[in-house]
């Protein structure tokens, strides 16, 4: 069909349509961020003028067993949350979308995310308790040996990932049904005139027309999930020997606790770049700039 | 997919599973289907069951019977504590802190607060977006990657100077100070919206362009009806999340008049370190507190699915 | 449109009138407002009280009381003092005062004491010094301290057929662990009813514990403030070389042969893994009946004894005697610092004067929540405690007999928490042996060369 939107140059509208963006954009992002990357390259303890020093605080992140020990949790916990997460958000999408209306269910699916992440860390805090908890109550009660889920290096961060996981797959998956929303009806009526069982619908009419908001969803999740801050501080701590110290946790540690301003800015400049990369590869790799859907 | 590609007029259908295309009709997918849904809508509420039976627990007693499924010693104290109905001697009787609280002022501020922010943040975000999913100009994507960068500036990068400029702007302690900064725009609210104007038919915009309407009106008229639904689902979860946002309205917000109310709950939290946290108080801050969000939900929720654009969006 | 563009108008003009209202910081009367922030809302009503009675005192001085737990009070904190925006006077910790102190973000107070006539002397002994910079500068006035004994479950111990004079006797030493490790070893008890003492204990499937070490606190570990220090203080250690000491003895024998002791509870299934205590804090679990006996501050005294249930009585015993005869029991308190740059700093000062008074630490000994600087109203408080049917002779008893030592107070300090926590959790978990906090040492005597 092919029908195109005027090729004039329309950079006078979009400036308009802009403007008030970019005030939010310069005023609350950009500038702070300049002037991190600035402290970057300081020594700087809050309370003093920052002086400069190059690049010292980068080449001592780099010598820090600390920050490398703290980007393989990271990953780790990224790792296991988006995976699971992407993947029950998804299937629940179309969970909503295929088999029920009911207004309820999609109330109850997003109730953890009503629920502040500092509260939901503390209430599975609880329930995973080692001696406390009604989950180590019935893996007791079952027989087998009970689990110090926050308190085992091998646990902990697999544990956090699946209690974030609980807050925000309804949350996800809300986000995944506006995409299937918006995917015509009149191609699953085709789609059933052709007799394709549920996984056939879902490989080859579903998954497809989905990927502009599946690729937007991946970008924002693996980009939050990296910045995981909240349930740590209020469980482990960074505990137990470093298994949980997450980069973003890391880096308040040293800005707030250790008044070392200038090492944090250097370590967020780090993460800043990563996530960057990891963002761009993604909506390249995703083709998240274009849409299935014929125009 | 082009046999669908007859231009209809766009017109809400009222859904229901009967006329519905989209729904399943094979039985035993609806078996598993359900099936599925029970199980995850089970793993979601057992939680929040056990939240609820806190928050009616007596505070002292509870650990007494760290096990029970019901609540221990069954007391209205930590609703009232929350609500500010409890004297400070009462509520430190109860295990809960001397801390006075105003519920419904709290509550009144995060309403205003959380509404400003979503009503201007996702109309300035779809303008934004707009521009950069449905108008050709040079250097659309580039500026629009530098928009998307916003979105790994680490909190403490922003957290000092946005201080520092609301506390110069004289905002320190008003509602509009906790809104500022997030009033403007999101990165997430852009690309959100962004990934569905692309989805728009190019073909009614063109039509309406033919018909000398103005960017604005198109945008307005024609763009932004299109995505309602999604509008819609996005303006909630924005609202939810600033709703809970808690460590910027903490620190900007500290007089009775700008508290928000995840603040005014944080003396639920544990007050000395190493301490307890007045669970049943805490439990019981937290449902209340989601209560409004679940009726927003509950009501904007029908816009949501209720309303089905047929085809304009395809 | 026109009527959208209204809207959003009047939503506009809601929050602009809202902060219309809340503009005016200074108080009608033209009094002078001093913004005072604290953490602990068990003492915010009688601090509030101390603030009324100032008030009545001084017409032209109005306190306003900003209170937040303690994980947001530091930010706030924190952030007020880099933006220039910090309460008056603020509630200080050692742990973060010589922070300020380094960055001139506080007062001396030299100067007023001094134009004042204050007597610094009427305080406990020691707790002045504890807010004396390296120095000697005085940042603040004492106003409460806090000592470390066992709390305990009388129900568990009665059981046991453990009497309170024989908790109030115990001994302790690093090589069989004396008449504490005998206690703590017959109060655990597995599930079969068999205790720690008996022959047939599994120690892998304990009900009961003995004693629960508090790990869910960070840095709590790294200084052993409630955990070990009244142990390897007992045995001889000392923290450091002194007040404002350079260098930190995680080396000495006295120190690691007391953590290797401490650590065998947990081989021998006394006390919960590292593992198994991360979660629900350790006095909701003396409340449950998950352990017996558990060491920790005086600060936690108004939670447990409230917690009192059908199964559980709370008392407490006080630490046991170590190698040196002695009991030991770190002394720490709290001060408040006026902040430097503060406009009213007269005034600030006048309000710290009168929260470091007998007048106004009376008021807080009534509360029964801390025990406050000055002995006459450490008094009033033990007998507020009292009345209350709580007996915290174990906690003053550390006092009376001058078995109380300083918290170690040092630059770096946050330096040497981050590197001493996670090392003795790997010390804790079983993962490092205790000979590597030797290296930890180095590291952190490295920070002060």
């Amino acid at each position: 069909m092919a029908a195109k939107v005027s090729r004039d140059n329309q950079i006078v509208p979009a400036m308009l349509f802009l403007i008030p963006a970019s005030i939010g954009f310069l005023a609350f992002f950009l500038w702070p961020t300049i002037r991190g990357i600035y402290l970057s390259f300081t020594d700087y303890n809050l309370l003093r003028d920052p002086t400069f020093i190059g690049f010292q605080n980068y080449i001592d992140i780099f010598n820090d067993a600390v920050f490398w020990r703290s980007m393989a949790v990271t990953f780790q916990y990224v790792f296991i949350n988006v995976g699971l997460q992407t993947v029950i958000a998804l299937a629940l999408a179309v969970l909503m979308h295929r088999f029920t209306r009911s207004m309820i269910i999609r109330g109850v699916v997003v109730l953890p995310y009503l629920i502040a992440n500092v509260i939901v860390a503390l209430v599975w805090f609880w329930l995973a308790d080692y001696s406390l908890g009604l989950i180590n109550a019935v893996i007791d009660g079952i027989g087998l040996n009970k689990i110090g889920f926050f308190g085992s290096e091998a646990w902990a961060m697999p544990t956090i990932a699946f209690v974030n996981v609980w807050r925000h797959v309804g949350y996800t998956a809300l986000l995944l049904f506006a995409g299937l929303q918006a995917i015509p009806r009149d191609v699953y009526e085709a789609a059933e005139v052709d007799g394709a069982g549920e996984f056939r619908v879902f490989r080859s009419v579903t998954l497809p027309l989905l990927r502009p908001i599946l690729a937007f969803v991946l970008v924002v999740t693996v980009v939050g999930s990296f910045q995981i801050f909240d349930t740590i501080a209020v469980t482990t701590g960074g505990g137990p020997v470093d298994a949980t110290r997450a980069i973003n946790f890391y880096i308040f540690e040293r800005a707030f606790e250790r008044f070392d301003f200038g090492y944090a800015s250097a370590l967020a400049v780090i993460l800043m770049i990563l996530l960057a990369t990891i963002a761009l590869i993604q909506n390249r790799l995703l083709r998240a700039n274009e849409s299935d859907m014929e125009r | 997919m082009s046999t669908s590609t007859r231009t209809k007029r766009v017109k809400k259908v009222r859904a229901s599973s009967a006329e519905d295309p989209a729904m399943a009709k094979s039985p035993v997918s609806k078996f598993f289907g359900r099936l599925a849904l029970a199980i995850v809508v089970i793993i979601t509420l057992f939680p929040i069951y056990w939240m609820v039976r806190t928050a009616f627990s007596d505070n002292r007693a509870m650990f007494g019977e760290p096990l029970s499924l019901l609540p221990v010693d069954f007391t209205l104290g930590p609703i009232e504590r929350v609500l500010g109905l409890a004297t400070p001697d009462e509520a430190i009787a109860e295990g809960g802190s001397g801390a006075s609280i105003n519920f419904g002022l709290y509550m009144l501020n995060s309403i205003i607060t959380a509404t400003l922010i979503t009503v201007f943040q996702i109309a300035f975000s779809a303008m934004a977006a707009y521009a950069f999913a449905l108008l050709k100009w040079k250097g659309r994507d580039a500026v629009f990657n530098l928009f998307l960068i916003a979105l790994m500036v680490p909190v403490i990068f922003t957290i000092l100077p946005n201080f520092v400029l609301i506390k110069e702007l004289g905002l320190l302690n008003t509602i509009i100070g906790i809104a500022l900064p997030a009033m403007f725009m999101t990165p997430f609210a852009i690309f959100f919206l962004r990934q569905f104007f692309f989805g728009v038919n190019l073909s009614i915009i063109e039509a309406a362009v033919i018909d000398g309407a103005s960017q604005w009106r198109i945008f307005s008229r024609i763009a932004v009806p299109l995505v309602w639904p999604q509008i819609i689902t996005l303006a909630l979860l924005q609202f939810i999340f600033y709703w809970n946002d808690y460590l910027w309205p903490l620190l900007v917000g500290t007089t009775e008049e700008s508290k928000l109310i995840t603040v005014g709950l944080g003396i639920f939290r544990s007050q000395t370190p190493a301490g307890n946290p007045d669970w049943a108080g805490l439990m019981a801050g937290a449902l209340l507190a989601a209560i409004p969000i679940f009726v927003l939900i509950l009501i904007f929720g029908k816009q949501i699915v209720g309303s089905i654009q047929s085809s304009g969006v395809k | 449109m026109t009527k959208a563009l209204a809207g959003i108008a009047a939503l506009a003009a809601v929050p602009l009138v809202l902060a219309g209202c809340s503009a005016g910081s200074t108080t009608t009367d033209g009094s002078v407002e001093i913004k005072y922030s604290l953490w602990d809302a068990n003492q915010m009503p009688a601090y509030q009280q101390c603030a009324d009675d100032f008030h009545a005192a001084n017409p032209d001085i109005t306190i306003s009381i900003d209170q937040s737990g303690w994980e947001d009070y530091w930010q706030k904190i924190n952030t007020g003092l880099v933006s220039g925006n910090s309460a008056d006077v603020f509630t200080s910790h050692l742990a973060y005062y010589p922070e300020f102190v380094l960055n001139d973000q506080i007062l001396p107070l030299d100067d007023y004491i001094a134009a004042d006539g204050v007597d610094t002397s009427i305080y406990q002994d020691g707790l002045v010094d504890l807010w004396k910079s390296p120095e000697g500068v005085q940042y603040g006035l004492p106003k409460d301290f806090d000592t470390i004994a066992l709390f305990y479950n009388q129900q568990l111990t009665d059981a046991a057929g453990v009497t309170a004079e024989q908790l109030g006797s115990l001994d302790w030493n690093p090589k069989d662990g004396g008449t504490y490790e005998d206690v703590i070893a017959h109060l655990t008890v597995d599930k079969s009813g068999v205790r720690g003492d008996e022959a047939g204990f599994d120690k892998n499937n304990v009900e009961t514990y003995g004693i629960w070490f508090e790990a869910s606190n960070a840095g709590a570990l790294g200084d052993g403030q409630t955990q070990w220090s009244y142990l390897a203080a007992a045995n001889g250690w000392e923290a450091t070389d002194g007040p404002w000491g350079s260098s930190y003895n995680f080396d000495a024998p006295e120190f690691q042969e007391t953590i290797t002791w401490w650590h065998s509870l947990i081989e021998k299934g006394y006390m919960p893994s590292l593992a198994a205590q991360t979660g629900i804090s350790w006095s909701d679990q003396l409340t449950a009946g998950s352990v017996a006996l558990a060491s920790n501050g005086s600060w936690m005294t108004g939670y447990v004894f409230g917690a009192t249930t059908d199964s559980f009585t709370p008392a407490v015993a006080p630490t046991p005697t170590g190698p040196t005869g002695e009991r030991a029991s770190m002394f720490n308190g709290l001060a408040d610092n006026i902040w430097a740059g503060t406009k009213h700093p007269e005034e600030a000062w006048e309000w710290v004067k009168y929260m470091g008074s007998l007048e106004c630490q009376s008021v807080v000994a009534d509360a029964a929540v801390v025990f406050p600087s000055i002995p006459e109203a450490t008094d009033a408080a033990v007998e507020a405690f009292a009345a209350n049917g709580v007996d915290v002779s174990a906690f003053t008893v550390q006092v009376d007999e001058g078995t109380t030592f300083l918290f170690p107070i040092t630059d770096h300090k946050s330096d040497v928490n981050a590197l001493m926590t996670p090392a003795m959790e790997a010390v804790m978990s079983g993962k490092e042996p205790v000979s590597s906090l030797t290296a930890v040492n180095d590291e952190i005597n490295g920070l002060f060369k």
